[in-house]
C-alpha cells in the first residue's frame, strides 16, 4: 500500500513538472522580476537600478505632477469602461441567451455567428471597426438612410472626443458578448424544466419566468461573466491601442495603456519602474474585485 | 442540448383561440428579427472587411454600399504582394502550432497529475495555477522581454511561444482537469491490475475519452494565439519573423490607409481562423459547456 503511494505521488510530481518548470520561469520569475523593479529606477539599458523605494507609487498616485494627473485621469476612463462593459455585456447576452435557447431552428448557425466577433477579435476587426466608424463610413451612412442622419458623427465616431470612450465601450461588449453569451446558454440549458414548469402552473407568463425564476438560477454565471469582464476592463487596453492609441487628445487612455507606454514607449527615460509599479496596482484592483465579487456571490447564495 | 425548457417559449399562451395562436406567431416572429438583427451585429464589421477588400481605389474612397458594384480580386492579389504574407502566414502557423501542442502535452498532464492522482501539495498548486488568471498581462509583459534578451530568445518564435503557453495555463488546467475528472475510476484500476503504468493509462485510456476537451483547449489556445499583438509586437524586430498581425500593421503604417488593401490585408488575417473554428466548432461548444457543469 504504501510503495503504491509513493509510486502515485512521484507519477504526480511528474505530470505536473513541465507546467511548474515553465512557470518557475515564465511566472515566477518574472512576476518577482518587475516586483523588484517597481522599486527601482532604471531605462532598460544602464547596469544598475536607482532603489527608490516606494517612490514610484507616489509618483504614479500623487506627487509626480508629469505622471499623476495623467494617470487620474486614464483611470477615470478607466473606471467608465469597469462600469459599462460589464453591465451592458450582461444586458446583452443574457437576453441574446434566452432568445436563442428559445430558437427552434437555426439555434446551431445563429450560435456560430454570434461568435464571429470572438473568433476575429483582434488587429484585423479593429481595422475594419476603424474603417466603418471613419466620417464617411458605414455607420454614419446607416444612419442617414434610416432617417437618424443627425446623430451621425462628421468627425468621425473616433474622432469625436464626446464620441470616443462611448465607441470603444461599445466595440469592447461586442467583442465581449460571445463567450458571455454562450456561458448563459449552458446554464440555461442546464436549469432543470420542472422548475419552469412549475412557475407557469402559478401562472407567470414568459417574461415574468425570466425575470423572477430564470434570472436568479444564472447568478453564478451573472458572477463569473461580470468578473471576467471587470478583469479585461481594468488590464485590457489592446483596443484602445490598435483604435485610437488614446485619443483623440488623451480622451480614451485607459490604465492599462498608460502602462505600456510607461514601459514601452519612452525609449531612455528611466520610466521601467513607473510601469512595474502601475502593473502591480492594477494586480491589486484586480485582487480586491476578485475577493469582493467572491463575497457578494458568496453571501447571495 | 436540443431540450427547450417551456417557459423560453414566448408567448405560450393558455387557450387555444385565434387570437392567442396570432399572438402566438408574432411573438416568433419578434423572436426571430430581434436574434437576426444581433447576427447582422456581429457580422457587420466583418461585413464591410469583405467589401472594401473586393473594391477598388476609387470604389472604397467614395463608400456608402456594401456589395461592390465592380468587384475585384486585383486588391487581394496586389495586397499579398505587397508584403511578405505568405511568410507572415507560415510564420503565425508556427507559433500558434507550437503554442497548440505544447499547451496541449503540458496541461493536459498537469491536469491528469490534479484530477487522478494524489500527491502532497495537490490542492495548493491547481490553486497557485488558477490564481494566476488574474495576474494582468501589462504586469508580467516587461519582465518578459528582459528576462528573453537575458535568456538570448527575445525576437524568435520559442521566445513568443513560452509565454503564450504559461498564460494560458489558468484556462487549460481548469478545463483539463475538469475532463479527466469525468473518466470512471475503474478503468484506470482495472488497467493497473493488468500491468499498465502511469504514462499507458495516461495516453492509453485518459487521453482519447477527453477528445472534446483537447480540443477545446486547442480552439482556445488557438484563435488569441493567432490573432497576438501585444507581446509580438514588443519583440519581434527583424521583418522575416513577423506574424500576419504585425504584417498587418505594417501594412497599415506604410501607406496612408487604402482601406481597400488594408481591408485585404485583414480578410486575409482572420479568414483561417473563421475557417478553423468553423470545423471545429462542435467540439468547442460541448467543451466547454462540460467544463462549466464540471
Amino acid at each position: 500500500m504504501l510503495r503504491r503511494r509513493t509510486y502515485e505521488a512521484v507519477s504526480g510530481y511528474l505530470f505536473v513538472a513541465p507546467a511548474v518548470v515553465l512557470f518557475a520561469v515564465m511566472g515566477l520569475y518574472t512576476v518577482g522580476y518587475g516586483f523588484l523593479l517597481s522599486f527601482a529606477r532604471w531605462n532598460g539599458f544602464a547596469p544598475h537600478w536607482d532603489w527608490v523605494g516606494l517612490q514610484n507609487y507616489k509618483d504614479l498616485l500623487w506627487q509626480n505632477p508629469a505622471y499623476a494627473p495623467r494617470l487620474h485621469h486614464a483611470a477615470i476612463h478607466t473606471l467608465y469602461v469597469m462600469v459599462a462593459v460589464p453591465l451592458l455585456t450582461v444586458l446583452v447576452s443574457f437576453p441574446l441567451a434566452v432568445l436563442l435557447n428559445s430558437a427552434k431552428r437555426m439555434q446551431g448557425v445563429l450560435r456560430s455567428v454570434y461568435f464571429v466577433p470572438y473568433v476575429t477579435s483582434g488587429i484585423a476587426v479593429f481595422f475594419a471597426w476603424q474603417y466603418i466608424l471613419q466620417p464617411d463610413g458605414a455607420v454614419n451612412s446607416v444612419l442617414s438612410t434610416l432617417g437618424m442622419g443627425s446623430l451621425a458623427q462628421p468627425q468621425g465616431w473616433l474622432g469625436n472626443p464626446d464620441t470616443a470612450l462611448p465607441t470603444m465601450i461599445v466595440v469592447t461588449v461586442w467583442g465581449a458578448v460571445p463567450v458571455a453569451m454562450l456561458l448563459y446558454l449552458t446554464g440555461l440549458q442546464g436549469i432543470d424544466r420542472s422548475v419552469l414548469e412549475a412557475s407557469q402552473l402559478d401562472g407567470a407568463g414568459w417574461w415574468r419566468t425570466n425575470v423572477s425564476v430564470v434570472w436568479p438560477l444564472v447568478r453564478p454565471i451573472t458572477s463569473i461573466v461580470v468578473l471576467l469582464n471587470l478583469r479585461d476592463s481594468l488590464q485590457g487596453f489592446q483596443t484602445f491601442l490598435v483604435m485610437t492609441n488614446g485619443g483623440p487628445g488623451d480622451h480614451t487612455n485607459v490604465l492599462g495603456l498608460e502602462a505600456y507606454r510607461l514601459a514601452f514607449l519612452k525609449d531612455l527615460a528611466p520610466t521601467l519602474g513607473l510601469a512595474s509599479a502601475l502593473g502591480w496596482i492594477l494586480f491589486a484592483a484586480a485582487l480586491v474585485i476578485a475577493l469582493v465579487n467572491l463575497r457578494v456571490m458568496r453571501s447571495k447564495t | 442540448m436540443t431540450t427547450i425548457p417551456l417557459a423560453s417559449r414566448p408567448g405560450r399562451a393558455p387557450g387555444a383561440g385565434g387570437a392567442a395562436r396570432a399572438r402566438r406567431i408574432s411573438a416568433r416572429v419578434l423572436v426571430g428579427a430581434l436574434l437576426a438583427l444581433y447576427g447582422v451585429i456581429s457580422v457587420y464589421p466583418f461585413l464591410w472587411m469583405v467589401s472594401a477588400a473586393f473594391k477598388n481605389q476609387v470604389e472604397v474612397v467614395r463608400g456608402g454600399h456594401l456589395i461592390p458594384h465592380h468587384p475585384t480580386v486585383h486588391t487581394l492579389v496586389d495586397t499579398w504582394n505587397q508584403l511578405h504574407f505568405f511568410r507572415y502566414f507560415m510564420n503565425s502557423l508556427e507559433v500558434t502550432a507550437l503554442t497548440v501542442v505544447l499547451t496541449l502535452a503540458v496541461y493536459a498532464a498537469a491536469g491528469y497529475a490534479f484530477a487522478v492522482l494524489d500527491f502532497p501539495g495537490r490542492g495548493a498548486l491547481q490553486k497557485l495555477f488558477v490564481a494566476l488568471l488574474f495576474v494582468p498581462g501589462v504586469t508580467v509583459m516587461l519582465p518578459i522581454v528582459l528576462l528573453e534578451n537575458k535568456m538570448g530568445i527575445l525576437g524568435t518564435h520559442m521566445g513568443l511561444v513560452l509565454p503564450f503557453v504559461n498564460g494560458g495555463a489558468p484556462l487549460s488546467v481548469l478545463l483539463m482537469t475538469g475532463a479527466f475528472a469525468t473518466v470512471p475510476k475503474e478503468l484506470r484500476e482495472s488497467a493497473r491490475v493488468d500491468g499498465a503504468n502511469e504514462f499507458h493509462i495516461f495516453t492509453r485510456i485518459y487521453l482519447p475519452l477527453t477528445r472534446p476537451a483537447l480540443i477545446t483547449v486547442a480552439l482556445i489556445t488557438a484563435i488569441p494565439t493567432w490573432n497576438e499583438y501585444l507581446l509580438t509586437r514588443v519583440s519581434l524586430n527583424d521583418e522575416s519573423t513577423y506574424t500576419l498581425p504585425l504584417g498587418l500593421q505594417t501594412l497599415a503604417a506604410q501607406n496612408v490607409p487604402h482601406y481597400n488593401n488594408l481591408m485585404a490585408g485583414a480578410l486575409i488575417v482572420v479568414v483561417p481562423v473563421i475557417l478553423l473554428f468553423l470545423s471545429l466548432q462542435r467540439y468547442f461548444v460541448n467543451g466547454l459547456v462540460g467544463a462549466v457543469k464540471g
